[in-house]
């Protein structure tokens, strides 16, 4: 069983895409639990790809290509977790605020926390306040993140904070920021919960808060 | 000085009367200029310097000029949504500052998204003469007085990612390199056809660029970076220097890059812009490499001039000048387009500060 868990690990790590549905489906055949398969496979590699991010090993290109096996290889055992008793760690509603359209660190942000078992509802680019509001509450989220590329759209994570407040709902959900010209100070004065510098310290970010 | 001599002297790592200055802004903070100099601006701004009338950057006293032919210029070229001559789609996207609200022209479509269309696809032509009329133009009126730079930024990597789609010319960096290579050497095939043509008309210098660095580490691995750039760009700076040995060759990557530096040095390159503070520090870039490179930028665009005070920026530019600026090397510049979130007093503080600091007096 361990051989099969590690070869789709290592394949996912690698970003080999077609030999991670190949182990996949090989545990699958084998009877292994579609569970195990997420939790030692899937999420153990990603948090591997995550840590050599970190070390500057990998760069956007690997992960990306990461998170590609991970996902086909993700597609397969879907339909058997469902109504398992596997549950999401957490759902977490991505955006990037209104009036951006940069979206790769946001993207890699949701790469790392969907690798970690987190369920992610990526709201894409120029959300609106109102746009989170409405996902909140449809949706019981329990972490928003906030991304801006842009000086000019930093002030929109404020805006939008306001709104989630003021629609009642701030006690309900974690609130995190990241982009480039993003730091501490900026999510202290504007009352985020936090803030993350890169995608893998995103994600630790979000289990220490509602992991 | 003229400004011609003080950017060749501070290129030459020598120390001019004052540090060389230049400044690009985005269309809605030039029209806010122009109001606040009560100067009536004649065209759109394009801050990368196509079709420029160059009014603001005299009266500024900025001491380079800049003219650009390339993929670069397809940025802010309409108010509505428009798609470019590389087939290139844009979109009009609108934000709120306190000063006002400004439009970015942002990347929407990419016509190599499908790879079926790769094979078929016909760049545009960077043979017509119609491309380098205004460059013709501005050398010939500007060229005794200032350091004309001919711009070809978007060299490689951006424009091509605008072909493909970012993430998608990542993974294909990642798992397909002839696929990666054969999309990479439409830009590059492009703006070193435009380079050489500048290089001809006259120029000082040629500014590639090519985003490759993130807030806090590189978007690639150098390893990717010696694989699929590093080749070109060592053959792009030789060639365009073949033409003219004297012409200077500056680069452009936000971010933090610092590992591949040196690299930069042995292909050529003489200049390196813009040097984000908040990704490298400056003063140590400098002791590292400023025996070898000069620096053009320095002054942090994403914290002091749009959220600092007045003094705030005076005291950066005082120290830039004291540590990047020692035995010349230096042109300082925001590290991007001044943004309309910039407050006009602390754009004029930065003015007024490189205008008027004599590096004698430091």
């Amino acid at each position: 069983m361990e051989k099969y868990l590690e070869q789709i690990s290592q394949a996912v790590v690698e970003g080999d895409r077609d030999s991670a549905v190949e182990y996949v489906q090989v545990a699958l055949d084998a009877n292994l639990d579609a569970s195990a398969i997420l939790q030692e496979g899937l999420i153990l590699a990603m948090n591997e790809v995550g840590r050599l991010f970190e070390e500057g090993e990998y760069f956007v290109p690997e992960m990306l290509i990461s998170a590609r096996a991970m996902k086909s290889g993700l597609e397969l055992i879907k339909p058997l977790l469902v109504g398992g008793d596997i549950r999401p760690v957490g759902k977490i509603a991505l955006g990037t605020v209104k009036g951006d359209l940069h979206d790769i660190g946001k993207n890699l942000v949701g790469i790392m926390l969907e690798g970690s078992g987190f369920e992610i509802y990526d709201l894409g680019t120029d959300v609106s306040p109102e746009k989170f509001v409405e996902v909140i509450q449809a949706n019981e989220i329990d972490l928003i993140g906030l991304s801006a590329l842009l000086t000019t759209t930093m002030p929109m994570m404020k805006t939008t904070i306001q709104a989630i407040q003021n629609a009642g709902l701030r006690s309900q959900v974690k609130i995190i920021i990241g982009g480039a010209p993003i730091t501490q100070e900026f999510a202290d004065k504007i009352g985020a919960d936090g803030f993350a510098p890169d995608a893998s310290q995103a994600t630790r970010l979000a289990v220490e808060l509602i992991g | 000085m003229k400004p011609r001599e003080r950017v060749e002297t501070a290129l030459n790592h020598e120390m001019p009367d004052r540090c060389p200055m230049q400044i690009s802004f985005t269309p809605e903070f030039a029209e806010r200029l122009y109001r606040d100099m009560q100067m009536k601006g004649s065209s759109i701004h394009n801050p990368h310097g196509g079709g420029n009338t160059y009014e603001l950057e005299r009266v500024l006293g900025e001491d380079m000029l800049l003219t650009s032919v390339g993929w670069a210029n397809s940025y802010y070229m309409d108010d509505k949504d428009y798609v470019d001559e590389w087939g290139i789609g844009w979109g009009i996207q609108p934000y709120e500052t306190p000063f006002g609200v400004g439009h970015y022209t942002e990347i929407i479509g990419h016509p190599l998204a499908d790879s079926d269309a790769i094979s078929g696809y016909k760049p545009p032509d960077p043979n017509r003469p119609e491309l380098y009329s205004s460059s013709k133009q501005m050398i010939g009126d500007y060229k005794d007085e200032y350091w004309i730079v001919g711009v070809t930024v978007t060299t490689i990597f951006e424009t091509a990612w605008a072909l493909r789609g970012y993430e998608q010319m990542m993974v294909d960096m990642a798992i397909d390199p002839d696929l990666a290579n054969h999309i990479l050497d439409i830009p590059y095939n492009y703006h070193l056809t435009a380079a050489k043509e500048l290089v001809k008309l006259g120029v000082d210098m040629i500014w590639i660029g090519d985003d490759i660095g993130t807030q806090n580490q590189m978007l690639i691995s150098p390893k990717m970076w010696r694989e699929f750039l590093k080749p070109r760009m060592a053959n792009f700076i030789s060639e365009i220097k073949s033409i003219n040995p004297d012409l200077k060759v500056a680069y452009h990557t936000d971010g933090k890059i610092d590992p591949i530096i040196p690299e930069l040095i042995e292909i050529g390159l003489d200049v390196l812009n813009p040097i984000q503070p908040a990704s490298m520090d400056p003063a140590q870039i400098k002791k590292d490499f400023g025996d070898r490179l000069c620096f053009w930028g320095t002054i942090d665009e994403q914290h002091t001039l749009p959220f600092g005070n007045p003094s705030d920026v005076e005291a950066e530019v005082r120290h830039r000048l004291k540590t990047v600026g020692k035995d010349g090397g230096l042109v300082l510049a925001p590290t991007h387009h001044v943004q309309l979130d910039t407050p006009l007093e602390n754009f004029w503080a930065m003015v007024n500060t490189i205008t008027s600091t004599q590096y004698s007096s430091l």
